[in-house]
């Protein structure tokens, strides 16, 4: 049995470093420090849908096949294609995501990563308008304002609060896990006390009538000294529950919000009532809060990146983080969700110039999203073959996507057999990162940390990095082959 | 005058911006059919992908007949002559134009007109997103010339637009006129939402419904009628707006008073 510390999380974008693992017969048996869905992966990954041997389909079934033959049929459906995409790459390291981008770039395909189904839009108004922005280190000892905008860190980063903001305990802030905790208890006891009335123990006190209105309180909880935490949602997630300020804005609602808060923040007056379900005056005090902070962060989610205005609701996010500088010092950071999605696109960036959608086809990288992104190649059923790694398509695209997707030859790279395996051509069984396999993964605030090679993977399963290298090895032979035959014909 | 036929139905893209009157000028057929396309990955010339015939007629210099939605960058730059398409045609027709004269008799693809500086482009189907709108990243769209939709258009229009005219005869998406500069955008029909968000000048006049004006702009007056450009006026009688006051922005937003009587809350500020 042997313990190893400081262990590198790879699950979700928050990429927690202090993970304690014990490890007994080349098996993790106990996980410290982590999260449910932590200790969920390191001790679930080895499930019976583990993949074990290279599948090929033959008449319509899968047939276990050499890792050398799944090789030279991959790269040649690789070699021949005229359009091919290469989606995925958020749950693999940078090492194989840097061999993906020369794979890519070879076989003159349409590089994408799962960005584009994610924060891809964060990252196209942060080209239009710049971010400011820094490290959660930062926030965690220096900021006293933490605005949550379409995001419910407490079920999908669940560390996130704990380990870089409201609840943990920085240099020059305390941490507001006590004034939680009496808010908690407080709520306890009020409910019990309205038991109690009901059961007639004790006699009811008539109460002041609340407002009926979509928000959970008047906003005396903002004026509190130390740490602030605003949640504004479209529903009271679990973050919302344990905020100081909650609020609800309608649905598809939230660019009028944050422009109205940028007008006010700038001191012009409103001809409307009401934004988004919200009375002004509520957003006047939200602002005032934002201004009269000494250091605020606005993290935000899906919520603002894949609702109606997509990448504009980031570009209005950040001008109004531009705006609030000129007050007060402020600064922006998106969710990011799989554990190296923030990765994938500093690689692609690294390598190609570009973070995500880009199109090797003529031989040059190109980048427009809405034309070069894998799910519009698809929609419009452009590519003619494709290569998936570390990501499922074929469980979150939309119908016709995967519909095209599957019509052409599909070669999946991963540990288990999900959806889009099933529906492949080819499928490469690949060893876990991070459990299985070490290398960088990038947090995300785009601090690279090392991931942690803890077990042995199961004998012939290779990691992603490597299974790429040799599918580009052969694809460079099998170009070579045909270069040699067309000028033996010329 | 050229004619271009497509030999089959296009599945891969194919960049194909040597179609330029520019271009085909002084070239023979044989010259041209050796032009350089890309069609998805592999290199191509113009004369694998297309029947090319010359005729003697001078006007228009380039006519396309058939479906040529996969067919991108039509007339990228160009600065004279003529292109007719008699179908529809892919993204980025007409971008970074800079003179001459497009006609599509169908339906075009994302971008066109796109970086536009001079000349004209007219639509008789249905445009697709970002029309008019500058590449991701720059801060200046439309520069000059004219565009005319006569069917409806996608989303993300007119953005950036730093001057000229875009006449859209029917619908448009939402985002129209976002961070517009200058210049005017017409629109006969319904308009989406968040129409001339963070603009900062310019002219959008809607003479068809319109849900919601964005909260960030204050009504100004009731006018009787709009001047479009040289040829072409407005009658309202039309809501004023001005904004995007979160950009401290003095762009005006028109908006038809008789097709959009829920917007009448805002007379009493005036």
């Amino acid at each position: 049995m042997s313990i190893v510390k400081a262990v590198t999380c790879p699950v979700c974008g928050s990429l927690c470093d202090d993970i304690e693992l014990t490890v007994e017969n080349n098996e993790v048996v106990k996980v410290k420090n982590g999260c449910a869905m932590c200790e969920s992966k390191y001790l679930g990954y080895k499930s019976e849908h583990r993949i074990r041997t290279p599948l090929v389909r033959k008449d319509g079934k899968f047939v276990p096949v050499s890792m050398d033959e799944a090789v030279h049929k991959a790269a040649e459906i690789l070699a021949n294609a005229n359009y091919p995409i290469l989606y995925g790459w958020s749950s693999t390291n940078c090492e194989a995501q840097r061999v993906g981008v020369e794979l890519a770039e070879e076989v003159g395909g349409v590089l994408d990563n799962t960005a584009v189904v994610c924060h891809g839009p964060s990252i196209l108004s942060v080209q239009e308008v710049g971010i400011p922005t820094c490290t959660l280190g930062q926030i965690r000892h220096r900021a006293d304002l933490m605005l949550y905008w379409g995001c419910d860190p407490w079920s999908a980063h669940p560390r996130h609060l704990e380990r870089y903001t409201s609840f943990t305990e920085g240099r020059f802030e305390d941490s507001a896990w006590k004034a939680y905790l009496q808010k908690v208890k407080a709520a306890a006891g009020k409910k019990k006390l309205v038991s109690a009335e009901r059961l007639e123990f004790v006699k009811s006190r008539p109460r002041p009538q609340t407002q009926a209105c979509t928000i959970s309180g008047p906003p005396q909880t903002l004026k509190k000294d130390g740490r602030k935490l605003i949640v504004i949602d479209v529903r009271k997630s679990m973050t919302a529950e344990m905020a100081d300020y909650f609020i609800q804005v309608e649905p598809n609602k939230d660019y009028e919000v944050m422009q109205a808060i940028r007008a006010l923040v700038r001191d012009h007056e409103l001809d409307v009532d009401k934004v988004g379900g919200i009375p002004v005056e509520y957003l006047e005090e939200v602002a005032d809060a934002l201004v009269n902070c000494n250091f605020g962060v606005i993290f935000f989610g899906m919520g603002l990146t894949q609702s109606a205005g997509k990448f504009r609701n980031i570009d209005v996010a950040i001008s109004l983080i531009r705006d609030l500088n000129r007050r007060t010092k402020f600064a922006i950071m998106p969710m990011r969700g799989h554990f190296n999605v923030a990765g994938a696109n500093i690689v692609s960036t690294w390598q190609s110039g570009y973070p995500y959608g880009v199109d090797f086809s003529l031989g040059y990288p190109r980048y427009n999203p809405g034309e070069t992104t894998c799910m519009d190649v698809l929609l419009r059923g452009e590519s003619d073959a494709s290569l998936v790694i570390a990501a499922d398509p074929g469980a979150t695209f939309p119908k016709r996507a995967v519909e095209h997707m599957v019509k052409t030859p599909l070669i999946v790279i991963d540990p288990h057999m999900n959806a889009t395996a099933m529906l492949a051509d080819i499928v490469f069984p690949s060893a876990f990162v991070g459990i299985e396999v070490g290398g960088t993964a990038y947090r995300m605030d785009n601090v690279p940390l090392p991931l942690k090679k803890v077990v042995e993977p199961p004998a012939g399963i290779l990691p992603d990095e490597e299974i790429l290298k040799r599918i580009l090895e052969e694809v460079r032979i099998i170009k070579a082959q045909k270069m040699a035959k067309q000028a033996e014909a010329a | 005058m050229i004619t271009l036929s497509p030999l089959k139905k296009f599945q891969y893209p194919v960049m194909a911006e040597c179609i330029n009157p520019d271009v085909f000028k002084g070239k023979t057929t044989a010259e041209i059919a050796a032009l350089s396309v890309w069609e998805g990955n592999k290199q191509k010339t113009l004369g694998d992908l297309f029947a090319i015939e010359e005729t003697a007629a001078e006007n228009p210099s380039i006519v396309i007949n058939g479906d040529a939605s996969k067919v991108r960058r039509v007339g990228m730059g160009m600065k004279n002559g003529e292109i007719v398409v008699n179908g529809n045609i892919g993204m980025h027709v007409g971008e970074k134009m800079a003179g001459g004269k497009i006609t599509v008799n169908g339906d075009a693809g994302g971008w066109a007109g796109s970086d536009m500086k001079k000349g004209l482009i007219e639509i008789h189907g249905n445009a697709g997103d970002y029309l008019a709108s500058p590449y991701r990243g720059s801060s200046t769209g439309m520069r000059g010339g004219t565009i005319i939709v006569h069917g409806n258009v996608g989303s993300d229009s007119a953005v950036f637009m730093r001057g000229g005219v875009i006449k859209i005869r029917g619908n448009a998406g939402p985002f129209l006129g976002f961070r517009m500069g200058d210049g005017t955008v017409y629109v006969q029909k319904e308009c989406g939402t968040r129409v001339g968000a963070c603009m900062t000048g310019g002219k959008i006049i809607i003479a068809g419904a319109l849900q919601e004006v964005m909260p960030t702009f204050t009504i100004d007056s009731i006018k009787p009628k709009v001047k479009v450009d040289e040829t072409e006026t407005a009658a309202g009688p039309f809501y004023v707006f001005l904004g995007d006051l979160a950009e401290s922005g003095s762009g005006k937003i028109f908006v038809s008073k008789a097709v959009n009587p829920h917007l009448s809350m805002y007379e009493k500020y005036l």
